[in-house]
């Protein structure tokens, strides 16, 4: 609670005089791509009306090439700002958050960690990430990004091929350091098929995957959220003790969506999907505003908290 | 001729649903003495742990003498051969009852408890019976199976020709039942 208790404090010293600068430098982009736009869109009626036979291909691809030239120009002024501001201001906020941890806007999860995770398809076409956190927290090693998996589709219209990309993940990827040593696999995913079909999504469920077998834990509730696939029943189990699953269900429901976890390589991954784009500026409204940032100290707060929700620095086994 | 292949076709239906009784009754008593050896395996763990232990903290720890001899006498009864599987339970209850009085009277000795040695035993103690926890919960996840065809229509007729009589569940003892006070576990570190 101290940490929002100083934020106050700590955002008038700290962040209030950057934000402004920021902020100032947000107003000054604004207008210059609100000029951008306007004369963009100016060349383009001119285009349309002046050159004759618009219906031309070559033609009519003018004031299309314009109007993309407008929109690059927009993201490359806008982003010189949202770039300060990620390194300036969300640095900062997260070393006030916790002095072990490291952010890297530019940074992500690595794919061969994405996949090692087991919990998505193998065949991953693009990966993107972006706003890496990484570091030690407590005992417990941690990183975690925003994270963008898609497949590649090949489609055939006519004589030529067509690449189109389908999401496999879009959202939070964490990996941390787990508190046990284990040699197995084992896998919490979200049970679609037991709250759909009920007792025949059991079956349906057992009938497996590449994950391993499926385990059939004691705890009704967690249960009916979750399926468990393993490679080891009674590893799966020795991870998967009464108090952890019990922490899990408390961790999905404060989260209020689907989550994903893997245990693999005595690591945990939890997969979080979002459909936000994190730690932004807003282009439109201040960001020299208290709120605003106490909202991404609350969300950087519920993310590190992970580690305390999983009751991950608790050590009394043999793993230091 | 038709109602001969009835009678066939009725025989052949009831063999393989018979035999697909059958396969599964096996597999699932498979099922529970593979969790029983799995159990066994952790009791293993945790007899070639005791020793160690004892031996950690009979130099520190002047006034349980008697704890530890008991563990240690227990430990002796419980690895000798001619035992009932009823006795070897008792035996392990008292055993797991004697090593958490054990944990607790390191409390009263400081100099113990900041021994690496002692440090790395207790680790490994947590660590063995929390998988001994989890053998045990395989064990009884597999007797419900079991349990549920014994009893179940139409399996329990298969099972009642086989012999195959209901298991009884671990009791699993109070302090595994309750979840994991951290806190409390880190203090007593």
């Amino acid at each position: 609670m101290s940490r929002f208790k100083n934020f106050r404090e700590f955002y008038e010293k700290e962040l209030r005089s950057d934000l402004e600068i920021i902020d100032q430098k947000r107003k000054r982009v604004n207008r210059r791509v609100f000029c951008i736009l306007s004369l963009t869109a100016m060349a383009v009626t001119a285009e349309i009306l002046l050159i004759p036979d618009t219906l031309d291909l070559l033609r009519g691809m003018i004031p299309f090439l314009t109007g993309v030239a407008g929109m690059i120009l927009t993201g490359i002024f806008s982003r010189s700002y949202r770039k300060e501001y990620k390194k300036r201001i969300i640095a900062r906020l997260t070393n006030y958050v916790d002095e072990g941890l490291t952010y890297t806007p530019e940074g992500s999860v690595s794919l061969s960690g994405f996949l090692k995770s087991g919990i998505f398809p193998s065949q991953c076409d693009r990966f993107r990430g972006e706003d890496h956190f990484t570091g030690m927290m407590g005992k417990t090693a941690i990183e975690f990004s925003e994270v963008h998996a898609e497949q590649r589709n090949r489609s055939e219209s006519g004589s030529s091929q067509q690449n189109e990309f389908t999401t496999i993940f879009r959202g939070l990827f964490i990996v941390a350091d787990f508190n046990k040593h284990f040699r197995t696999r084992t896998a919490v995913l979200p049970d679609n098929a037991e709250r759909i079909f009920g007792k025949f999504g059991q079956s349906l469920q057992s009938i497996s995957s590449d994950r391993g077998k499926l385990i059939r834990l004691e705890d009704p509730l967690f249960e009916k959220e979750f399926c468990v696939y393993g490679d080891d029943q009674v590893e799966a189990r020795y991870i998967l003790t009464p108090s952890l699953m019990q922490r899990i269900m408390a961790f999905r429901q404060k989260w209020k969506t689907r989550i994903y976890l893997s245990f693999r390589d005595s690591n945990v991954y939890i997969a979080i999907p979002l459909n936000k784009n994190l730690f932004e500026m807003r282009p439109f409204k201040t960001v020299a505003n208290y709120s605003f940032m106490e909202k991404n100290l609350r969300f950087l707060i519920l993310l590190t908290d992970i580690v305390e929700d999983l009751n991950l620095n608790t050590r009394i086994w043999t793993k230091e | 001729m038709t109602w001969i292949i009835v009678t066939i076709s009725i025989i052949l239906f009831t063999l393989l649903v018979g035999i697909a009784f059958y396969n599964s009754l096996i597999k699932k008593k498979n099922d529970v003495e593979n969790a029983f050896a799995s159990i066994d395996v952790m009791l293993k763990k945790r007899y070639d742990l005791i020793p160690a232990i004892v031996e950690a903290v009979k130099g520190y720890m002047k006034h349980e003498r008697a704890l530890l001899e008991e563990i240690t006498a227990l430990r002796a009864e419980a690895i000798s051969d001619n035992i009932t599987d009823d006795q070897r339970v008792d035996l392990e209850n008292k055993i797991g009852k004697g090593l958490s009085e054990l944990l607790v009277a390191v409390e009263n000795y400081p100099d113990l408890k900041a021994s690496h040695n002692f440090l790395h035993l207790q680790g490994s103690l947590n660590e063995v019976e929390e998988q001994l926890a989890a053998s045990r919960r395989f064990y009884n996840a597999a007797v419900t199976l079991f349990n549920n065809s014994v009893e179940v229509f139409p399996s329990n007729i298969i099972a009642s020709l086989m012999n195959f009589r209901r298991k009884s569940l671990f009791e699993i003892p109070k302090a595994e039942r309750t979840n994991i006070d951290a806190k409390e576990l880190m203090e007593r570190r």
